[in-house]
């Protein structure tokens, strides 16, 4: 439904986005990952074209977004939820754009229930709202004109427990009835519960995509299995007499084999096991380990196993630093 | 989501949505400009000044028993039009920017140019209802100086130069408009528009118009009110009745292409390209 076609976007010599393509389909909701300033934000706007493309093209449904005839009607977006006038009310700004958009007025009503403002938060200006509350009304206006596709920008962001949870079912339920959902985040785990595709995106190129298991099986350290056994000496000749690498990795084992592989030695030599998983990088160090190119930003030590890694330091934020659309007042 | 199936089309049915239609994109901006504080505040200071220069013209005009016509009523009456309305006309612009709002508007209407148009539209009808009432209130203030003093009514108000200083205050408001587009900016095109329509005008050209003979030949070719002042007052900036000839003609054309013209033309290019933040 989404189709990015070798997507970039350069600003003078730095290049934000670098020859990206992907596709999202309906009634999935693909999850687009990355660390700051990794060109996820850039990718979307280009998407409903607010940043102009320096190569390639994203359509939506077979038409690029400026040829779509009141667009807000298929395509609903949330890419800033504080993009907006400061001293108009919840109300008010949805009211602007059901009219934009032509729809009954009831329909504003509707979706500040769907997203749980009541009438008197409704009634407040924007510059009250809190950022859960802006989250809430900007994915009530891009929920507004019942669009097919949706494109939020970080959507969970500032939102509580409870809110996070709520925007999971709503974009789960949408996708189940054929909607088309595409979702940004730089927090891996808002987004592994319910994306049915992800698509990591460090230094404005695709690094991986798919869904969690295929990215999990492509993962370096796939093939290594971590082991415990009461006995880890004699479990551990025994591996070597099976034909298997194995070193001992704090207080157990690593076997290059699979877990399956180590599971059925454990069976045929006996061996009590206490402890039996994947040696395979988390998703999350995947994530870190793909996205993470310069030294500074690499995690110590690799591939995280170790019982205790040392803290790394807060990998610096490498926002792109874009020349502005104009001076803001 | 109305058409639930097992395999989701892949294709937007764009059939049954046809594009927004400008009226529609008129009334909203019509209703973003009176919906915020700035907006409402900035219609009743309008109307107040323009009530409190009907009762000062009525005041002074009873205390002194001093003869107004309907001609020097009109100019009274245009002081506060052109005072604050302009602001309208950059705000409904640069507020887009300041408070990021264009963003929503330009993805619901990736046409940019459509909804700066309809941004046009929208604050030139509110321009035009303004004087309209500036010039009903400025009848009815000859009407009321005519009762205070008992002297007789004067209409002596030209039609040709009553339509030419309503066309002078839609140009300085276009030029509001236009300066707001090029610099996307509020305080810096407020500050920008009042220093070239009004400052200029009264602090240094009106004094070198007095003294230097060859001001009178070149600032009418630099200052849209000095270039209009014959069309719509029937007098040249001094005061002294002058005949319109087609210099005049030429003069405001020019330099209504300088100050509104250039401006309007560079800040919808900027716009249709710039990168919405």
């Amino acid at each position: 439904m989404i189709t990015v076609d070798r997507l970039t976007k350069t600003y003078g010599g730095f290049t934000a986005v670098d020859d990206v393509s992907f596709a999202c389909q309906p009634g999935r909701v693909t999850g687009f990952l990355g660390p700051n300033g990794a060109g996820k934000t850039t990718t979307m706007r280009v998407m409903v074209g607010l940043t102009p493309a320096t190569h390639g093209q994203v359509t939506i449904g077979g038409l690029k977004y400026h040829d779509i005839p009141n667009p807000g009607r298929h395509v609903g977006s949330l890419l800033d939820a504080s993009a907006q006038h400061a001293g108009r009310t919840g109300r008010e700004i949805l009211t602007l754009g059901a009219q934009t958009m032509g729809l009954p007025k009831d329909r504003v009503d509707e979706m500040l229930a769907l997203v749980g403002l009541t009438e008197t938060e409704a009634k407040r200006r924007l510059r009250n709202y809190s950022l859960g509350m802006r989250q809430r009304l900007g994915i009530a206006h891009a929920l507004l004109g019942d669009p097919a596709v949706l494109i939020l920008d970080e959507p969970a962001n500032g939102l509580d427990p409870a809110g996070i949870r709520w925007m999971r079912g709503l974009l789960k339920g949408y996708a189940d009835r054929g909607g088309t959902v595409l979702l940004s985040s730089h927090l891996l785990h808002e987004v592994e519960q319910i994306a049915d595709e992800m698509i990591l995106i460090g230094h404005g190129r695709i690094v991986a995509q798919g869904d969690r298991n295929t990215l999990l099986s492509n993962a370096e350290g796939a093939t290594t299995t971590l082991v415990t056994s009461l006995d880890n000496q004699t479990f551990s000749e025994a591996l070597t007499k099976a034909g298997y690498v194995v070193d001992p990795v704090g207080e157990g084992l690593r076997v290059h084999a699979t877990s399956e592989q180590v599971g059925r030695a454990a069976l045929e030599a006996g061996a009590v096991l206490t402890d039996l998983r994947s040696g395979g990088a988390g998703l999350e160090d995947l994530f870190l380990e793909l996205t993470s190119t310069t030294q500074r930003d690499a995690v110590p030590g690799g591939p995280v196993h170790e019982h205790m890694p040392a803290l790394p330091p807060m990998p610096p934020v490498d926002s792109p630093t874009a020349p502005t659309g104009g001076p803001h007042a | 989501m109305s058409t639930a199936s097992m395999v989701p089309p892949a294709t937007l049915d764009v059939a049954s949505t046809p594009r927004t239609p400008f009226v529609r994109l008129v009334q909203v901006e019509w209703r973003k400009m009176v919906d915020t504080r700035s907006g409402f505040w900035l219609l009743t200071i309008t109307a107040g000044l323009l009530a409190l220069v009907m009762a000062l013209i009525v005041l002074v005009v009873g205390l002194n028993d001093f003869q107004v016509d309907a001609r020097g009523i009109s100019q009274g009456m245009t002081i506060p039009v052109s005072l604050l309305l302009p602001v309208f006309a950059i705000l409904i612009v640069t507020s887009e920017w300041s408070q990021r709002t264009a963003l929503t508007s330009f993805t619901l209407e990736p046409h940019r140019s459509r909804v700066v148009l309809a941004k046009l539209v929208a604050v030139t009808t509110l321009a035009v209802c303004t004087i309209a009432v500036a010039f009903v209130l400025g009848a009815l203030t000859n009407v009321l100086c005519a009762a205070v003093t008992g002297n007789p009514l004067e209409w002596n108000l030209d039609g040709s130069e009553l339509v030419w200083l309503v066309i002078q205050q839609m140009l300085f408001f276009a030029m509001g408009f236009a300066f707001g587009m090029l610099l996307l900016n509020t305080p810096g095109a407020i500050a920008i528009y009042y220093v070239i329509a009004l400052m200029l005008p009264l602090m240094v050209w009106g004094t070198l118009y007095a003294i230097f003979d060859w001001a009178k030949d070149v600032l009418p070719w630099v200052d849209l009110g000095f270039a209009m002042a014959p069309l719509s007052t029937g007098a040249d900036p001094l005061g002294r009745p002058v005949d319109v000839e087609a210099v005049t003609y030429v003069q405001t054309a020019f330099t209504a292409l300088v100050w509104v013209g250039v401006p309007v033309a560079l800040g919808m290019w900027r716009i249709l390209r710039a990168e919405v933040k």
